[in-house]
């Protein structure tokens, strides 16, 4: 081939090139009077399809809109707050509950109170949904109800030789009940267990139990069935030095260090403070039962875990914490309201996303708890295993709490400056829960500002 | 004959000068300068992302001086540069030294030498973190086959930041280059004046490469204490300040204020708090130089 001809191809493909920009470019226009909207979500690769599988739905269903999902998976709350700062926010999206009543008092969300009377299905929600800045002031609700609960792995279970954990709340174990199970299976590379001799602490190949203790809706469903809580009535004095606060966080920390039936602090991160998900653990047998949020049913179905689903061990009455997830609002820089709050509304909306059939949400509409029927349209499938109905239908509905960070003011500064060091140094076991908890109590205190409103809706 | 005032010559070339220099003078007054000035701006301010600034003169460095945690995170940083740069200075001073013999295959090790820098700064982070993992890290495998006792390394609050020290020492490859080139910029004579005096290796070492390496080592020590006064990756990669803020450095503290925490405001202040304390720092090494470092040229400094 000679070169000029060469170069007269290179200049055909250039053409084509520009030929073909000119067509996507024209395309990307779309019709007059189309809007288009940006989602903005986080979540693990599994949740990533089926998220932007509702999209495409809400795309069918309403011809004139276009959606564009940013999928964040890291960082989510530094790149949102960049782009608050830049004054370039997505229409519709998650809002970590860290940040979503700053932004909503900010003026940064849309006050979707006045939309509850054009979507009366908002109007039904569970009433711990409802994310209140004020007086009839509706930022968003939380995207799902999530609960905590005792994941298993069945075959780990099987050869221990036990029976699994309780599905029903009236029969959950009690604490004691947990950590006696937890011995018989936490074995070492030799097969010891804890209360045998010659069991090694830094060789264990499985242990029985996993609960967080720097994640607070971990423990926040033991600390109320003990008959404690994180603050008072008026939400100005923390609690957590009360002798039934102490003795939950003591078990917590005994699990780890007396017990020796709980992974001490780095024994399961692989990437820095990162755990792997609940389904890698149980799959891998790297733990035998871990308290984690209902949205694991997800990846565990995908990743094909041979797993089971228990209530949480009780002290007093049976308690899980519930609307463990962030928000979903829409921002208030969005140049199409009506339509990005037609998105809110559906996104969250059983009749239309498959979400909640999947297993990764749970509805937030009452009837899909009371209604059997209603109950049947998300939970009568493969992904929801028999004992879903007690352990998380009827557990969730008749013993959620509220999330301390759906309810308490400046819990996020809280966290980060006092709490969460403080639970670190109770991580590491090097000081009893009393000493901790008597020292940062009173820090606590200083920094509480109340709980938030609440209403009817 | 000259005309007053510049040639036309002159001012052409003046103009075409300066015209060649703008992209790097627009840069640094877009880019670094406005920048500094607009920080300094918000420093004053009660600023949250997503509200609007409310001037409060110098509050935010009154609330800082009352700040635990900004103490907590001064003291976890000041404790990792007392540890770094010493130990830094001083491996890869010993291996530069190394470095400089004449035995075969020189340039190989160099390189080996040298590798470890050229890994990225997260996945350096990362491979750390499988070292030190408690259960199945490298570190404790190696340590329990050897019948020594293991440790919690970045999980245990007293342990975690000479861990992040020993890290630390891994990436000494840029200071090694710059001591190895120091090195053999050291006068033969000198050594051979020693050698005919009867001296031996220490006294080759104590008497000429030392003196002679003290402005080499004055620049890393500088460069060193200002670069790990700035340690940021293995708080945000590694251990996220903790535990209980052991790790809480300095620039991850400033990181979490203004991103996570949204008070740009607060923010700033810490910034240039922070410009400050490594200025007078710097100036603080540079007078103490006056009495060790050791220039040829009489007069240089």
């Amino acid at each position: 081939m000679r070169r000029r001809d060469l170069f007269r191809m290179g200049g055909l493909a250039a053409l084509g090139a520009a030929g073909a920009a000119c067509g996507s470019g024209g395309g990307g226009t779309g019709a007059a009077g189309s809007t288009e909207l940006q989602f903005m979500y986080w979540g693990s690769t599994f949740e990533k399809a089926a998220i932007e599988k509702m999209l495409k739905a809400f795309e069918q269903k309403n011809p004139d809109i276009k959606v564009k999902p940013v999928f964040t998976p890291d960082e989510y709350d530094v790149k949102l707050n960049s782009l608050v700062a830049g004054g370039r926010t997505p229409d519709v999206g998650y809002v970590p509950m860290s940040m979503s009543f700053r932004l909503a008092e900010q003026g940064n969300l849309v006050n979707l109170h006045p939309y509850l009377q054009k979507y009366p299905q908002l109007a039904g929600y569970l009433p711990d949904a409802y994310l209140w800045y004020g007086q009839d002031k509706l930022h968003g609700v939380s995207t799902a109800n999530e609960i905590e609960l005792l994941w298993y792995s069945k075959s780990a279970i099987a050869a221990a030789g036990l029976a699994p954990p309780p599905a029903v709340a009236a029969s959950a174990w009690s604490w004691d009940q947990l950590v006696e199970n937890a011995y018989k299976l936490t074995v070492d590379q030799n097969g010891k267990h804890p209360d045998e001799s010659g069991f090694d602490p830094g060789q264990v190949r499985q242990f029985g139990i996993s609960i967080s203790l720097t994640y607070a809706a971990a423990w926040y469903g033991f600390l109320r069935s003990n008959g404690a809580d994180f603050a008072d009535e008026a939400g100005r004095k923390c609690l957590l030095d009360t002798p039934e606060s102490v003795q939950v966080f003591q078990n917590l920390q005994d699990l780890v260090y007396k017990h020796r039936v709980a992974p001490g602090p780095g024994q399961l991160a692989a990437t820095g403070d990162d755990v792997p998900g609940t389904n890698i653990l149980l799959k891998t047998k790297r733990v035998a039962m871990v308290v984690d949020g209902h949205w694991a049913l997800l990846d565990m179905n995908e990743s094909k875990v041979d797993y089971g689903i228990g209530v949480l061990p009780k002290y007093g009455e049976p308690f899980t914490t519930s609307q463990v997830a962030g928000a979903s609002s829409v921002f208030a820089g969005t140049k199409h309201v009506e339509e990005a709050v037609e998105l809110f509304a559906f996104h969250i909306d059983p009749r239309y996303v498959d979400l909640y059939k999947q297993g990764l949400w749970m509805p937030q509409e009452r009837k899909y708890y009371e209604d059997q029927a209603a109950i049947d349209s998300w939970t009568k499938n493969d992904a929801h295993p028999p004992e879903f109905r007690t352990a998380v239908v009827d557990y969730g509905r008749d013993h959620g709490v509220p999330d301390l960070r759906n309810r308490v003011k400046n819990l996020s500064a809280i966290s980060s400056d006092v709490l969460t060091p403080a639970l670190q140094e109770l991580e590491s076991g090097k000081r009893p829960a009393a000493e901790i908890l008597k020292a940062v109590t009173p820090k606590i205190t200083g920094m509480l500002q109340g709980w938030q409103h609440t209403q009817e809706p | 004959m000259n005309k007053p005032g510049l040639s036309g010559q002159r001012r052409l070339e003046r103009r075409w000068g300066v015209l060649m220099a703008l992209p790097a003078i627009l840069g640094f007054v877009i880019f670094t300068a406005g920048p500094m000035v607009a920080s300094f701006v918000f420093s004053l301010t009660d600023w949250q992302v997503g509200g609007t600034p409310e001037f409060v003169g110098l509050g935010n460095y009154t609330e800082l001086a009352r700040d635990e945690l900004f103490w907590t995170s001064l003291s976890a940083t000041t404790y990792y540069t007392l540890g770094a740069v010493p130990l830094v200075l001083i491996v890869s001073f010993a291996v530069a030294m190394l470095l400089n013999q004449k035995v075969r295959g020189l340039p190989v090790w160099r390189t080996i030498f040298y590798l470890p820098t050229l890994v990225p700064a997260i996945a350096n982070v990362v491979l750390w973190i499988w070292i030190f993992n408690p259960d199945f890290g490298l570190l404790n495998s190696l340590l329990r086959q050897a019948g020594l006792p293991a440790g919690q390394w970045i999980y245990d609050e007293s342990m975690a930041i000479p861990s992040l020290i020993v890290m630390s020492t891994w990436g000494f490859g840029n200071t090694m280059v710059i001591f190895l080139a120091g090195l053999q910029g050291v006068p033969r004579h000198l050594y051979e004046a020693v050698s005919i005096d009867g001296g031996g290796a220490w006294r080759r070492f104590w008497h000429v490469t030392l003196p002679m390496m003290t402005p080499t080592i004055f620049y890393n020590l500088v460069v060193g204490v200002v670069g790990t006064f700035q340690v940021f990756n293995q708080a945000y990669v590694m251990t996220e300040g903790g535990p209980n803020n052991a790790t809480l450095f300095y620039v991850y503290y400033l990181f979490r204020m203004a991103f996570r925490e949204s008070e740009m405001g607060y923010a700033s202040a810490l910034a240039w708090v922070l410009f400050m304390i490594i200025v007078v720092i710097t100036f603080l090494l540079f007078r103490n130089a006056r009495r060790w470092v050791y220039y040829e040229m009489a007069g240089a400094r």
